[in-house]
């Protein structure tokens, strides 16, 4: 069975906000919510460090650390049990995803999650520019909305938006119970730990934290698995694993099975990556 | 009486002019709030104080209040009948016409909350059975069901004997009689444990939820259903002194007088107890020094939880708690007051202690999906925080009036009150003088 999960590597993050903002873009997510948040663990403010400089001349105690914080497609989830209506369910690949035409928006899941991951639309959602952006179908106001995983993009074999736009390498998706898969190597080798552990939610999503990882290993815009003649392991993680890896990511961008006519929203003829 | 041969009597014959400002000012309240729901339903729930962290706000907090205000008069009305008493025979059918409007209200004020009522339907056709949401729906409809069926059980011959058209066909007969005596029994076996499942239910609402503070105790149970005795007990005095005030509803001053009593102990048993178990090992475990242990104990923290405890708790306890006070009906109107208010903050404080503080509160924090009315003006915060709105209030204001307004219907066409009792009845000697 596939079990998709997410590895972040705190290490490698440079807290540039790229995978909130591609979330933001590719989900079409409304104004006024994040799926998607980078959080600053530190000081009191937004990128800003706990402790003081050393002007003393000794050590200083400066720490800051960057944790990027969407939902974290727990294993046990308590807002899957709590939705009274089935709307909010387990795929079958693990991703935990919402059936928007179900939601009848109790918000009793919001009360549930413990990570704060799940927005609800309070009005009419807002969209900038007004059609909208990405490859997402805008969700009705009274619903409840979050990350999923970018399940449209998994289905055609794509990683998650965020996993490809960050410039830092630091957030790899993949299958954690094939053993082969990166996820499941860099959990078993480096120091990586869940969000409130203790809460017994058991989320897909890992966070590494001491040594650092070496990363997302391809730069294609494809899934690990769908890479299958290439061995991401065997080269350095910045040599490009495969020449046309672009115009395969955009020829795939061009028939997104997404059904509705009004998406993709974006032009099907673009250039640069697929972001 | 004026009646010669009937065995029972409504409390209001006709509306006096007094009768009729107040079921229009119930007609307004009840406009008001149509209009408010009617505003929310447009502009969507933005219309409220509700935003992304702080995500249920004044609609579940009533909710759980009148949850437990449904209690108390069906508990009185069939405890006794389910032990073959017929001690407080006299706030029976009042009782349970209080605990049918409660529910209906408590049903009621969740429409609102609602983000799409239009898909409710999907409780039928899609349940999750996991949900301790579902577990609710269907207790509270059971229960509601269940208070009807009871008012209806226990006014049925009489409506008859009125040749009221709400008897359904049914006739008075002796054997019948006997026959609904049977029924009540029943009724009342059924009725007391489904009073605990639904308090239950409610409280494992909260109580399963490990993200939200503190929720997440085994405690809350118990705790839901020592509030609704309190609560629903309270109204149901409050209700029969208004009744017998301005209404030709009689109460029998030692019944109230000793269901007064069985409210200062459930307020014991509530305030003093129950909070007492719930806070020591928190303090025992947190502190080290004795003093600190017993001061963090004893004393609490935020304005709710004063308001709950002192001003609900500790004031009318010793109201009921000295026989001489307790003898006056002002006095018992009074800690009643107070044990609902007081139960009415705790309810608020329940919900706050959930929303106030995010597990994950770095900065920036949480999108909100729109600023907190008048507390901020951007969209992110580590911390939950609510006002009710203007239109939050009307639409709860509406929805109790329509309760009010249940009642006193049921007081004008249910006959509430029997006159002469039944030979099996008088021999319990409660209530002859009437
Ligand atoms: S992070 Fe929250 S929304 Fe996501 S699966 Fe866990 S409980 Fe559900
Ligand atoms: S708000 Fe929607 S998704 Fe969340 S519990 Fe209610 S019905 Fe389920």
């Amino acid at each position: 069975m596939t079990n998709y999960g997410l590895v972040i590597d705190q290490e490698r993050c440079i807290g540039c906000q790229a995978c909130a903002v591609s979330c933001k873009q590719e989900n079409n997510v409304p104004m006024g919510q994040f799926w998607n948040r980078v959080l600053t663990e530190g000081g009191e403010k937004m990128d800003t460090p706990s402790g003081g400089y050393p002007e003393d001349g000794g050590s200083g105690s400066l720490d800051m650390q960057y944790q990027p914080t969407a939902c974290q497609h727990c294993e046990n989830a308590p807002c899957v049990k709590v939705c009274p209506v089935n709307a909010t369910y387990t795929r079958d690949d693990g991703i935990v995803e919402i059936d928007y035409d179900k939601c009848i928006g109790c918000r009793y899941c919001m009360a549930a999650c413990p990570y704060n991951a799940r927005v609800f639309n309070w009005d009419e959602p807002e969209h900038m520019p007004e059609g909208g952006t990405g490859d997402v179908e805008e969700r009705p106001q009274g619903v409840v909305e979050k990350c999923t995983f970018c399940s449209h993009r998994v289905d055609e074999g794509l990683d998650p938006a965020c996993v490809v736009n960050c410039p830092a390498d630091a957030r790899i998706f993949g299958d954690l119970d094939d053993e082969s898969s990166t996820v499941s190597k860099y959990i078993d080798k480096y120091e990586t730990d869940q969000l409130l552990e203790d809460r017994g939610t058991d989320p897909k999503t890992h966070y590494i934290s001491g040594e650092m990882s070496p990363g997302r290993p391809q730069t294609s815009d494809k899934m690990e698995s769908e890479l299958d003649d290439v061995s991401p392991w065997s080269d350095g993680d910045d040599v490009p694993s495969d020449g046309d890896d672009s115009a395969g990511g955009e020829s795939s961008g061009g028939h997104h099975s997404v059904s509705g006519d009004e998406v993709p929203r974006v032009p099907s003829v673009k250039s640069g990556g697929d972001d | 009486m004026a009646e010669k041969t009937e065995s029972s009597r409504v409390a209001i014959p006709s509306f006096s002019g007094k009768g009729k400002l107040w079921i229009g000012l119930l007609v307004v309240l009840m406009a008001a709030g149509l209009a408010a729901w009617g505003y929310q339903l447009t502009m969507g729930l933005i219309a409220t104080g509700m935003r992304n962290v702080f995500s249920w706000g004044l609609y579940i907090m009533m909710f759980v209040l009148f949850v437990g205000l449904s209690a108390g008069g069906l508990i009185i009305s069939s405890a006794p009948k389910f032990f073959h008493s017929h001690r407080y025979e006299g706030f029976a059918r009042l009782g349970v016409l209080v605990s049918l409007a409660c529910i209906i209200v408590a049903g009621l004020l969740i429409l609102p909350d609602i983000g799409r009522p239009g898909r409710i339907y999907q409780f039928f056709t899609s349940p999750d059975l996991r949900s301790p949401m579902v577990w609710d729906f269907g207790v509270v409809l059971l229960y509601g069901l269940l208070n009807l069926w009871y008012l209806w059980l226990l006014t049925r011959r009489d409506l008859a004997a009125r040749g009221s058209s709400l008897a359904l066909g049914v006739k008075d007969t002796e054997a019948g009689r006997e026959r609904d005596r049977t029924l009540m029994f029943w009724t009342a076996a059924v009725a007391l444990p489904t009073a605990v499942a639904l308090h239950s239910v409610t409280g494992w609402i909260f109580a399963t939820q490990i993200g939200r503070g503190d929720w997440f105790s085994p405690l809350v149970a118990p705790v839901f259903i020592a509030k609704a005795l309190v609560s629903g007990l309270g109204l149901l005095l409050i209700v029969s002194v208004l009744a017998d005030r301005y209404t030709n509803f009689e109460v029998d001053r030692e019944e109230l007088t000793s269901l007064g009593k069985i409210l200062g102990i459930f307020l014991a048993f509530h305030v003093v107890y129950l909070l007492a178990a719930e806070r020591l090992p928190h303090a025992w475990a947190d502190h080290f020094e004795f003093w600190a242990i017993m001061s963090n104990f004893l004393i609490g923290d935020s304005v709710y939880f004063w308001l709950w405890t002192v001003v609900g708790g500790a004031v009318p306890l010793a109201m009921l708690a000295l026989p001489s006070l307790r003898k006056r009906v002002s006095v018992i109107f009074t800690a009643s007051v107070l044990a609902v208010v007081g139960t009415m903050f705790e309810g608020i404080r329940l919900v706050f202690t959930g929303y106030e503080v995010a597990n994950i509160d770095s900065a920036p924090g949480i999108s909100l999906g729109g600023e907190y009315t008048g507390i901020t003006t951007n969209i992110w915060a580590t911390a939950g925080a609510y006002t009710p709105t203007v239109v939050e209030i009307a639409v709860t204001l509406g929805i109790i009036a329509f309760g009010a307004l249940i009642v006193t219907l049921g007081l004008k066409y249910v006959p509430i009150q029997r006159v002469d009792a039944e030979p099996s009845y008088a021999a319990d000697g409660g209530k002859q003088d009437q």
